[in-house]
């Protein structure tokens, strides 16, 4: 972080928080203002967010689409502050993630926003069990691990459970399909009841039946457990299933009704 | 806790990079088998060195004397105080020593050393490496009749009467050999009969047996009595004679008389000796002084001095001081004055060996005296720093190979993390600090370094256990003797494993493992999730 970053975090927390634009009238888990981000291909900036405001209400499913190359994967990366945008501001309820410390953050991913990518990112060493205890694992040290490790595979096996792989706990990545990969790696999101649950294309790498199998369970627990869900898609099919829809354009996002995405496509 | 997990994994999945750590567990090795043999080489080296060798010794240069060492001793006593435990003199000289080998007369050169047999072996670790155990115990120069290390064959007194008794057989047979001579030669007709050859006489080994045969002749006096009673000179005890009296005793270096060689049919090392333990030798040697005249001494070898040095076994001879100062002439006849070569300085325990040196040079200082003032180090230093220099160079080059091994493990772990970006990415989507992902590269540095440097322990242990039976491995396998006892006089590769050296290694090997890991592993820690996470 450096001194610019942390003089204005001093000084401009408390009108932060006044201009905070959605503060009172909406209940949103994450917040966006007026985000930027470009990426440089040599020395020519390409501008791919320009100025993002989007709130994302609690417990609700929200739909990001666009054209591919629209920003939406980079978009989905500020959000889980994996990538710092350039400029603007993210906030997580009442408190600002984006220029937050690198350990704060690193604790946020951790504890409170689950991932979930197109190509499922597992860890192809581990078992299906050992996959979904890696974020307990990052969260505990060696002996708090140990301490706690038969609550956490409890844990575990309940979700795996939840997600239909009970009967492959013990299989490695490379045994497994593509949906069973991927709800593997939704069990590893879900492993530290997160409330937020961020989907970079679930279904983009599965057939309809698998695809299918993983949005009903993200809707279940959407319903079930209260997690908000951020789904980005170019799928239509999976897009409008969704609470509430936004499309990418132009690195801006424009709100559409579930029923305009035909016309507007 | 993933750290652990992963670098287990990775351990267990990647066998290319236990590849790489093999040349840590050989350089480990090696270490190990070089340190502990060239350790027990040292040690055995420093043992027999310095077994000859006082703590710090005066001597006055050259084949110079220092007169009246009783002065010297009393001023050294002053000098050294408390850390003084024992000194002696002696004399050295180069001196040659006559002998025959069946019949052929042979010399050869010596430095014969004159001791005292009382303090000298108090001050140098003189007695274990002589080779009759009643000599062991106390130091004398008189021949044993038993005691001698079994190697020696036939040896002191019962080799001694042999060897008088062969003598006097040959005598007798040359005796013979000319009367028949006498006989077969064409004689002058008249003188036959004029010549009676006399009859030989019967063979009387000793003045005793003599009495005993004429005691059967009745009223004869005893020759003994006779002897004593009616002859000028010595009495009949006094006449020497071999199977009952041995010159002055001397101590032979074992190598002077015996040659190493190895059996042509059975291929074992064997030893002949040319003079044993009981043998006559004659000594020349210089009288001291600035106008010398060669002595003539006869002795009789009473035992073998066998340090396993071999410069000192091949040239070392001992023999008593006052014998020795008599013979050199160092007594003044008028005052009784004595003058010795040397004289040796043991300490006590735990003197530092310089700081009595600088004290003495102190008291007498070189270029006043001449006298020539060294620890036994001094002495032997360019043998110690020579074997010194060795074994650092050598950790050196050992070094260098664990290290080359290091940038194996270097390059390799640099290949894993570049495989394993994607999942450097997972983790750090699934939250892991940087820091975190770096540990886990450093434990996989660390685990292989512990398992290569551990097997290397375990290999180079095992190497130094039976180092004598691999050496006699690979001269069957190659035909040629690795380690050949008749050169060396270990009878076999003497080896110490100092714990610390091992530790040593142990932390070094390791060390360079883990640093071998650190570039890899930081570069691991900095990349950029989302960059890591798009890789293919």
């Amino acid at each position: 972080m450096n001194e610019a970053h942390v003089r204005i975090m001093n000084t401009s927390r408390e009108s932060d928080i006044r201009r905070h634009p959605l503060r009172v009238n909406h209940p949103s888990i994450l917040t966006t203002v007026d985000l930027h981000k470009s990426f440089y291909k040599g020395k020519i900036e390409i501008p791919v967010l320009r100025g993002v405001d989007l709130s994302l209400p609690e417990k609700k499913i929200i739909s990001i689409v666009g054209q591919s190359g629209s920003g939406k994967s980079t978009l989905l990366h500020l959000l889980g502050t994996l990538d710092e945008p350039d400029r603007g501001e993210i906030w997580f309820r009442d408190k600002r993630i984006d220029n937050a410390p690198r350990r704060e953050r690193d604790k946020l991913r951790n504890q409170k926003i689950g991932m979930i990518f197109q190509f499922y990112h597992l860890l192809p060493e581990l078992t299906t069990l050992e996959n979904v205890l890696v974020p307990r694992m990052i969260e505990q040290g060696v002996f708090g691990y140990f301490r706690k490790r038969s609550k956490f595979i409890a844990r575990a096996k309940e979700i795996l459970e939840l997600v239909g792989l009970s009967h492959r706990i013990q299989h490695r990545p490379n045994q497994l399909s593509g949906g069973e990969m991927q709800r593997t790696a939704i069990a590893r999101a879900l492993i530290s009841c997160p409330m937020l649950l961020l989907a970079d294309e679930p279904t983009g790498n599965l057939d309809r039946k698998n695809g299918d199998e993983v949005m009903k369970t993200l809707i279940r627990l959407n319903r079930e457990e209260g997690i908000t869900v951020v789904i980005v898609t170019h799928d239509e099919s999976v897009a409008c299933r969704a609470d509430r829809i936004v499309r990418l354009e132009e690195g801006k996002v424009v709100e559409i009704e579930p029923g305009e995405l035909a016309e507007t496509d | 806790m993933y750290k652990l997990l992963l670098s287990w994994r990775y351990l267990r999945t990647r066998f290319i990079a236990l590849a790489s750590v093999v040349s840590v567990t050989l350089g480990v090795a090696t270490l190990i088998v070089v340190n502990s043999v060239m350790a027990g080489f040292i040690t055995e080296m420093h043992a027999r060195l310095h077994g000859i060798l006082s703590d710090v010794e005066i001597a006055a240069p050259g084949l110079g004397v220092i007169y009246h060492p009783e002065y010297h001793i009393h001023e050294i006593k002053q000098v050294l105080g408390d850390d003084l435990e024992q000194l002696t003199a002696v004399v050295r000289v180069p001196a040659l020593m006559h002998f025959e080998v069946n019949g052929f007369p042979m010399t050869q050169q010596i430095l014969l050393i004159g001791i005292d047999d009382q303090s000298f072996g108090q001050v140098t670790d003189f007695h274990p490496f002589l080779m009759n155990t009643n000599h062991r115990k106390k130091l004398s120069f008189e021949l044993q009749a038993d005691g001698y290390d079994e190697s020696l064959g036939v040896c002191g007194w019962e080799h001694r009467r042999m060897i008088a008794a062969w003598n006097e057989e040959a005598n007798l047979q040359y005796e013979r050999l000319v009367q028949m001579n006498r006989q077969s030669a064409p004689v002058p007709q008249d003188l036959t009969g004029v010549i009676e050859l006399p009859k030989l006489p019967q063979v009387i080994k000793t003045i005793d047996e003599f009495d005993e045969i004429n005691a059967s002749t009745a009223g004869a006096p005893p020759m003994r009595d006779a002897f004593d009673r009616h002859l000028p000179g010595p009495t009949i005890d006094q006449i020497f004679d071999a199977r009952r009296d041995q010159h002055t005793g001397i101590v032979l270096g074992i190598a002077i008389s015996s040659r190493k060689y190895k059996d042509p049919e059975t291929g074992e090392n064997m030893e002949s000796f040319m003079i044993r333990p009981g043998d006559d030798v004659y000594i020349t040697l210089p009288t001291a002084g600035a106008n010398p005249n060669a002595v003539r001494e006869n002795c009789t070898v009473v035992d073998f001095y066998s340090s396993k040095m071999h410069e000192y076994d091949s040239t070392f001879a001992f023999m008593p001081l006052s014998k020795m100062q008599r013979l050199r002439g160092m007594i003044q006849p008028e005052t009784g004055m004595t003058s010795v070569s040397a004289i040796q300085i043991k300490l006590k325990p735990g003197t530092k060996l310089d700081v009595a040196r600088d004290k003495l040079q102190a008291r007498f200082p070189p270029f006043e005296t001449g006298y020539v003032i060294q620890t036994w180090q001094d002495t032997q230093r360019p043998l110690l720093s020579a074997v010194n220099l060795e074994l650092t160079i050598l950790n050196i080059l050992l070094f260098l190979i664990i290290a080359v091994a290091g940038f194996g493990i270097l390059a390799t772990f640099y290949m894993i993390v570049v495989e394993k970006t994607k999942d450097i990415g997972i983790l750090k989507s699934l939250g892991a600090p940087s820091g975190g992902v770096m540990s886990i590269f450093l434990t996989y540095g660390l685990s292989l370094g512990t398992v290569g440097t551990g097997v290397g322990i375990v290999l180079g242990l095992l190497f130094v256990l039976y180092i004598n039976d691999i050496a006699t491995l690979l001269g069957y396998l190659s035909g040629r003797e690795i380690f050949d006892p008749t050169i060396y006089y270990f009878d076999s590769i003497p080896t110490i494993v100092n714990p610390w050296m091992v530790v040593g290694v142990a932390i070094g090997a390791m060390l360079i493992a883990v640093l071998a890991s650190v570039l890899p592993a930081l570069r691991a820690a900095r990349m950029h999730p989302v960059k890591a996470l798009r890789y293919e």
